[in-house]
Parts: structure tokens; sequence; C-alpha cells
């Protein structure tokens, strides 16, 4: 997402440059899971909190059955404004309108906040505002609270956040994007964060109609060893990666978009020109995951086969998407910086450098937004996935939550409802006052509105970032009146590629592994680079696997097994 | 009574001492404790601080520096540390010495300080901001390739061969910091007394005479100085340099001793090992720092300290 642009509900992240991800090549850690729609798993009197391996810690496994029911948020449905496209398929609802501020309606009726001072911990991408801008202050003032944020560069965040939380000094609210999941950080948050069933389990949440709107499945998610301690940022179900091309381009050169493996290597070969300084594609690996249909990562990377659990890793889809990702390397269509992972992709093929990459959804509208100011006729889409020799995908669902905002355990109890009263405001629906104040500031101040377009600026797209979203959102939407084409088609897509869709096993729920085995797959990640750039073998891959299996992949499988017969089948 | 008068006579000179030991105390003493967590399963996350935390964490003694022997990934890593200390040692220290050489050659001072300036400046420069100047010269898209590309031969990529990688981190290294080592020489050479030159031009010694009987030997203690040192440093190779280009080459090419450590300690959230291997980085520099020195003794020269 850019960083200001309003919420399309997927995940935001990184697009500079970093010790984690030097270039912008999707951020790996954006990826981390895909998951489906927000459904519980039923098992009548399920077990509580299922621990298993023997001798775990009281964090491990996941929360199912009734300890779950218990637990989350009662749901109560609200919507403001009818959305110009209603959600489907899991994908987010589309708003193509700006209301004019006096047909705005009022989501937070009662300042709930009691002028409380506490600190938010939060990624941003962007220059940090001055502290004190009219924009937090109006935040601020509308909330009834007063904040001091402590923004970090949401590139290098997780640096940070494992430094934070080490300490003694835990912010009172801390927001975790799901990709900075790893090693030990999911027992951290089940360790310093505080329980927030007592303020919003069951019937408790009506205190906060905004947050009883957020969906179950999104709750489900932010349980962490057995209790509910997150406040989610609500995602599309739908594929979070994009394979894009430039359909300005394609139609000028009466070309039609991929519909198939072979097709997409042959347009390659046909569109490749290093000479004239064009590349066919950006680095494809993770739109090979969609087409092959590759299991999502960890912990969704299960599936049953004859009974059994295959891992991700063992998977002949896997190896295939490798090949087929390196045959794109070696045939020298990937343009050398994504090769080296350097600068952006997204902007050498909004030039014209490259052709087709793929990126997190968001860049739909980033890339529009910035080229159509000098250019209305571009256009950048995404093409459908498709089965490796055509027809449908095997696409697996994303989680409904991969954001969350923590509140710590040493906060007292005014404090933490002052928090929830900013998450209630911050997850104020589309059409609300509220909700317009949090994506555009002050009518005026930060933005303005003429003739239906609402524009954002200098000093709006200075101060008013993606921050607030990040303590709690509405279910997800995305709403660009001032493109309303880009709309459409962002939402069309998820839409099409959601009727491919399946859940993964153990899909929506929040599992957390036990740390002896946090660093098994750490090996895959940089082994898959290698390999599509041809630095080693596919063959090296299945080595890996066969090591993983004896070094604890066949033990990990175990406790998956027993945790897969307590919780039942979610994909079934 | 003998040391009171001492402290008494010496307070100014003690207490300007004092925030430099307070500092090396806190930043660098206290923080040794740490170490202990090398013996440990630790876990930052179940305590409040630190110290609670280490409490609490199970002990698991020689466990990581076992691990370490049959550790392949371990190995890699200190491989190409000592491949690339080793490169840097050949190709790029004598470069500043033959810089501060030509630089201290100019008779005008006015471009020996343009001179100076110009060589002074990438040092200036972030790691980033030198790689991406590469990545445009020397990358797969990068001038040097589109100038053959455009006389038809076939592109060039320095960035992403993981066969000529360490040659590359030394060329960076070389272009940023090679100016800057020059200060150092410069200084050196300034201390030589005119008078030497004077007499050695009355002898009738030509400029690779006094070269090789004046200066060279003017700079021979500071760089068997600087040598030790280096030689000490032997398995720090650059840090944020390395990391900003793993991809592109690969860690089988990449991988040094200090990317390990963040990568399996930090990102992995391994800590106990990440610090075991802190430890034994540590000791090996120690080791090679007394050697490096014996050896200066040996050949005459003080080294960092005196027998």
């Amino acid at each position: 997402m850019t960083p200001n642009s309003p919420s399309t509900g997927s995940v935001p992240h990184s697009a500079g440059s970093g010790p984690h991800s030097p270039g912008s090549g999707p951020n790996r850690r954006a990826f981390l899971a895909s998951a489906g729609f927000a459904v519980l798993s039923v098992a009548g009197a399920g077990p509580l909190l299922t621990a298993c391996g023997g001798g775990g810690s009281k964090n491990e496994g996941t929360t199912t059955g009734k300890k779950l029911k218990d637990l989350l948020p009662a749901y109560v449905a609200s919507d403001l404004v009818r959305p110009d496209i209603p959600a489907k398929n899991g994908s987010a609802a589309g708003f193509t309108e700006a209301l004019p501020a006096a047909e705005l309606k009022t989501a937070v009726p009662r300042r709930l906040g009691r002028g409380g001072r506490f600190t938010v911990m939060a990624p941003i991408w962007g220059n940090v505002p001055e502290q004190g801008n009219p924009y937090w202050t109006a935040m601020d003032e509308a909330a009834g609270v007063r904040v001091k944020w402590q923004n970090q560069q949401g590139d290098t965040y997780g640096q940070k956040l494992g430094a934070v939380l080490a300490s003694s000094s835990v912010p009172d609210a801390v927001v975790v994007p799901g990709w900075e999941l790893t090693g030990k950080i999911p027992s951290a948050i089940a360790n310093k964060f505080a329980d927030l069933g007592p303020y919003l389990s069951g019937d408790k949440v009506e205190k906060y109609p905004n947050l009883a709107a957020i969906p179950t499945g999104a709750w489900q998610r932010s349980v962490f060893g057995g209790k509910l301690r997150g406040l989610p940022m609500p995602a599309p179900t739908t594929p979070n990666i994009a394979p894009f091309y430039r359909a300005d381009l394609f139609e000028k050169e009466g070309l039609e978009a991929p519909t198939s493996a072979q097709e997409f290597y042959d347009l390659c070969k046909q569109l490749n020109a290093p000479r004239s300084r064009v590349w066919a594609c950006g680095d494809m690996t993770w739109a090979a995951w969609g087409v092959f249909g590759v299991l999502p990562e960890k912990p969704y990377y299960w599936k049953l086969v004859d009974g059994h659990l295959v891992n991700r890793y063992e998977t002949d889809e896997y190896l295939e998407a490798l090949e087929w990702s390196r045959k794109l390397y070696s045939a020298g269509f990937v343009h050398p910086d994504a090769k080296a992972e350097t600068g952006s992709i997204g902007d050498l093929c909004a030039s014209g450098k490259v052709w087709m990459y793929c990126h997190d959804l968001s860049d739909w509208y980033g890339k529009a937004a910035v080229q159509r100011v000098d250019d209305e006729k571009f256009r950048m889409e995404a093409f459908d996935y498709f089965a490796p020799d055509g027809g449908a995908p095997t696409l697996y669902a994303r989680p409904p939550a991969d954001m969350w905002t923590f509140i710590s355990e040493k906060a007292d109890e005014r404090t933490v409802r002052d928090i929830l009263a900013l998450a209630n405001f911050s997850a104020a629906p589309y059409g609300s006052k509220e909700q317009r104040l949090r994506m555009y500031g002050v009518e005026g101040v930060h933005h303005t509105l003429k003739d239906g377009v609402l524009t954002k600026n200098g000093k709006g797209n200075n101060e008013v970032f993606s921050t607030y979203e990040y303590l709690a959102s509405p279910a997800p939407f995305v709403a660009y009146a001032d493109l309303p084409d880009v709309t459409r088609g962002m939402v069309g897509w998820q839409q099409r590629q959601g009727a491919h869709t399946r859940k993964p096993l153990f899909h929506g729920m929040m599992i957390i592994e036990p740390t002896r085995y946090t660093e098994l797959n750490a090996e895959f990640e940089d082994l898959e680079k290698d390999v599509v750039r041809g630095r080693k073998k596919v063959s090296d891959v299945r080595r890996a696997a066969s090591d993983w299996k004896s070094g604890g992949g066949d033990k990990l499988r175990d406790w998956y097994r027993k945790l897969l017969d307590e919780t039942g089948d979610s994909a079934s | 009574m003998r040391l009171r008068h001492r402290l008494r006579r010496d307070r100014a000179l003690l207490l300007m001492v004092l925030p430099a030991l307070l500092l090396l105390l806190v930043f660098h003493y206290v923080p040794l404790i740490g170490n202990a967590v090398a013996f440990q399963e630790y876990d930052p996350y179940i305590a409040d601080n630190a110290f609670q935390a280490m409490a609490r964490s199970p002990w698991v003694g020689f466990e990581h520096f076992r691990h370490m022997v049959d550790d392949r990934l371990f190995w890699q890593a200190v491989r190409n540390t000592l491949a690339i200390f080793l490169i840097q040692l050949t190709l790029f220290f004598p470069v500043p010495v033959v810089l501060a050489l030509f630089v201290h050659s100019f008779a005008r001072p006015r471009v020996r300080a343009v001179a100076q300036a110009i060589l002074y400046l990438p040092h200036f420069f972030s790691w980033v901001l030198v790689i991406t100047v590469f990545q445009q010269m020397f990358g797969g898209a990068g001038l040097v390739a589109q100038v053959l590309r455009d006389r038809g031969h076939e592109g060039f990529d320095l960035m992403t061969d993981p066969g000529l990688f360490k040659f590359l981190v030394t060329f960076e290294l070389v272009w940023k910091d090679a100016g800057w080592g020059v200060i150092v020489f410069l200084a050196a050479l300034a201390a030589v007394s005119p008078d030497l030159y004077e007499a050695a031009a009355m002898d009738g010694a030509n400029r690779w005479r006094r070269m090789w009987h004046i200066q060279l030997p003017a700079l021979r203690p500071v760089v068997a100085l600087l040598l030790v040192l280096q030689v000490g440093n032997a398995l720090t190779v650059g840090f944020e340099q390395i990391l900003l280009q793993r991809t592109a080459v690969g860690p089988t090419a990449s991988e040094v001793l200090d990317t390990y450590v963040w990568n399996t300690g930090l990102d992995n959230g391994n800590f106990g090992y990440g610090t075991a291997i802190g430890i034994v980085k540590g000791v090996f520099g120690l080791l090679m720092v007394f050697g490096a020195n014996k050896a200066a003794h040996l050949m005459g020269e003080q080294g960092v300290y005196k027998r």
C-alpha cells in the first residue's frame, strides 16, 4: 500500500530499501500466510488450548471450540453506506464515490476516550510527521485521547520490534504485522501483552460498536496463547500478490494477457529486448506460487494427501514453480535489477522498462495515482491467475487478519479503555465522518473535495499517514474515489481470483509452533532465491526437503497431526 | 598516604578521564555479562528485563559451541570471511599507502587539498548509495552493460556474479574508503623533517631513492601498527555492505560471520547461538592480535604495545 493511500484492506509493505529487503520485490514477510474465509472451526466441545507435542510451553498450539467461542466478541454488522461493489468470494467491498462532508454519517456518537495519555509504537512507510501536527491533534480531539506516537520505519520494523519487546519499557500499544511473527515473537506476544477478553469477549464488545463490526474471522486470528490479545486489521482472504502488466501498452501492441505458463513464457520471449533497455518481467516467483497452486507458508503449509500431512516443501508444485521461475531467469527475461534485488521494479514497469512484474495488490492504485498525473492513459492491471496448462488455478485463501495492535500487560484499565476508544474510532466504516478524518485529515487543511473528487494536498500527504488504521480497521474495503476504474479493477480482480480460492488446513487459526522448530524452515527462503537465479539446482531443494524431514520436519508433522485431530479439518 | 597524594595531584586529569571510563564501563564491560547467554537457550521475552530473562532461561552448557562444529553454514561463513579478509589485505591495504605517496608528491598545497577532498568524499556516502552507484555502473542494466550491448556484445553483470563477489566488495571498499585511509599516512609523511629530503638531494638521490630511503621507512611503524589492528579485525569484513548484496549473489558466496550472526541470532531469534559465535569471533580476533604483534616485534617494530 502506498503510505498515503486509503485502505485497500491489503497488507501494507515496504517498497524501499533496507537490510531486510533491499529493493522492492514484494516483501516476503507480507506474504507469510494465505488463508480464507472467516469461518470458525466448529468443534462442539473442542479442547481448550490445544498444546501438543509434549512438554510445550503454555502458548503453543491454537485455541478452538467452546473456549474460542467464549473469547470472541459478538459480531454486530454495520453498514452506513452500501458499497457500489459488494464484497464477494472473500474480496474487499468497493466504493467508487466520495460523499460530500454534509452527507457523511456518524459512527461514534459519543466520545469514548477519557483524555488519557498513552504511547503507540507503529510502523510507517514514509517520513514521520511532527508530534502535535494538526492531523494528530484533530484525531486525538475527536477520539478523546492523547497519543504519543513512536513511529518506526516499516522496512526495518522487525529489528526495532524485537528489541522493544525484549526491554522493560514496552509502549502502551504496539502494532505487530503478521510477517514479523518469526522466531520467538509469537511467544513474546503471549507474554507481554494484555488479555483483552475482559473488555471485548462476547457482548462486552457492545460498548465499542465499530469493533463489534469487525468480522469474527479476524478476531479468531487475534487469539494468542489462549487469550484474545490482538485488535485486528481485517484483510481480504483473496490473493494479495498480483501479476501486473501494462494494460495500456499491451493494447497498443495488440497483445493479450497470458492464460497459461507457456503463453507467459512465449510472451516474455516476444517482449524481451535488453538492447532497447526493456525486459519482459521482474521476479515472478511469487506469481508462480499462484500459478502452480503452491501451498502458503507457515502455519498453513500442509495439505492432506491420502490422509497424510504433506508439507509445502515436499510437494511437486513447489518444485515446478521454482523450475518455471528459474527458466525465466535463465532465458534472460528478468530485469537485472530484480536479479540483484535492488531498486523498484514497479517503477521500472511504470516507466515502460519492464512489461510485467508481481507485487502486493496495492501497487495497482499506487502506480496509477502517480502516473495519471502526467499520463492520463496510463493503465496497469493485474492478469488473472491461470493453471500451468491454462484453465482454473488452485489458489489458497489468505488469513482474514494479518496485522494487529496489542496492549501492554502493564497498562491500567483506564489506559486500556482509552486505547480501545481510539481503536473504535479508527474502525469507523466507510461513509462516516470518523473514517473521512482518519483517511483524509481535516477538510480545507489536508484535503479538498471538488466535483466528487477527494484530493489530499501537500500537507495532507505529509501528515496523514496510515498509522491509525493499524490500531483497528473495519471490514476490508477499497475506496479510491479519484480513480474509480482502479477501484473496480482491484475488487473485480479479487473476486475473480476469490472464485478459485480454497481454504488451506488450519485456515484462520492463529497457530504458535513450539520454539524448537522456529529455525527449521529458515534455509528455504535463501534456497528459493538461489534456485531461481540459477545458483543452485532444483535437486538441491529436494535434498533440503529431505534434510528438513530428518532435521525435525517429521516431528513437526506429528505435532500438526495431533493439532489436526483435535481441531478438525477447516478446509473441508 | 602516598596514593592519596597522587590522587590529589592528578585530580584534574583523573576527572577528565572519568567520562570516558564510565562510557567504557557502561557500553563495553557491563554488556560483557550478556555473553552468558551463549551457554543458555536464551529467550529475552519471558521476563521484564534482560537480567531476569537470563535468570529464567535454561542453561545448556557448551551445546551451542558443539553445534558450531557441525554447522555447515557456520563453516561456510568462516571460509567466506577469511577469503574476503585475505583479498582485502592484499588488494585494499596497500592502496592508501600508494595514494598517500601520490598526494604527498603534489607540490602545490591547493592541488593537494583538492585531491584530498576528492579522495575523502566517497567515505561519506552510505553503503546503500555506494551499492546503487555500482549497480548503475556495473549492473546488468548498468552503463557498462549497455555500452557493450550497443556495440553488439553480450551484456555483463558484475553485481550478480557469485564468483567475483569477493573482489566486488573489495573494489567497492577501495572506492569508498581508500581515500579516507590516506589521512594517517599523510600525517606520518608530514612528520618527516624537510632536512632529510634536502640532505638526500644534496647526495644526489633521485625521487625514487628518496621515496625508498626516506618516505617508506617513515611509514613503516604506521603500516605495522595498522596491519596488526587489521589482522585483529580479520573476522569483521563489512556487515551492511554484504547484507545489502546478499540476495544478488546468494549466501553461499556472501555469508560472512557477522551476517550469519545477524540471521541466526536476531532474525531467527536464536540469541544463544548467535552470542556463542560472537565469542568465538572475539577470541579468534584477540589471538590474531597477539600473533601479529609478536610478528611485528620480530621485525623490529613496536606494534600495538611494547614488550
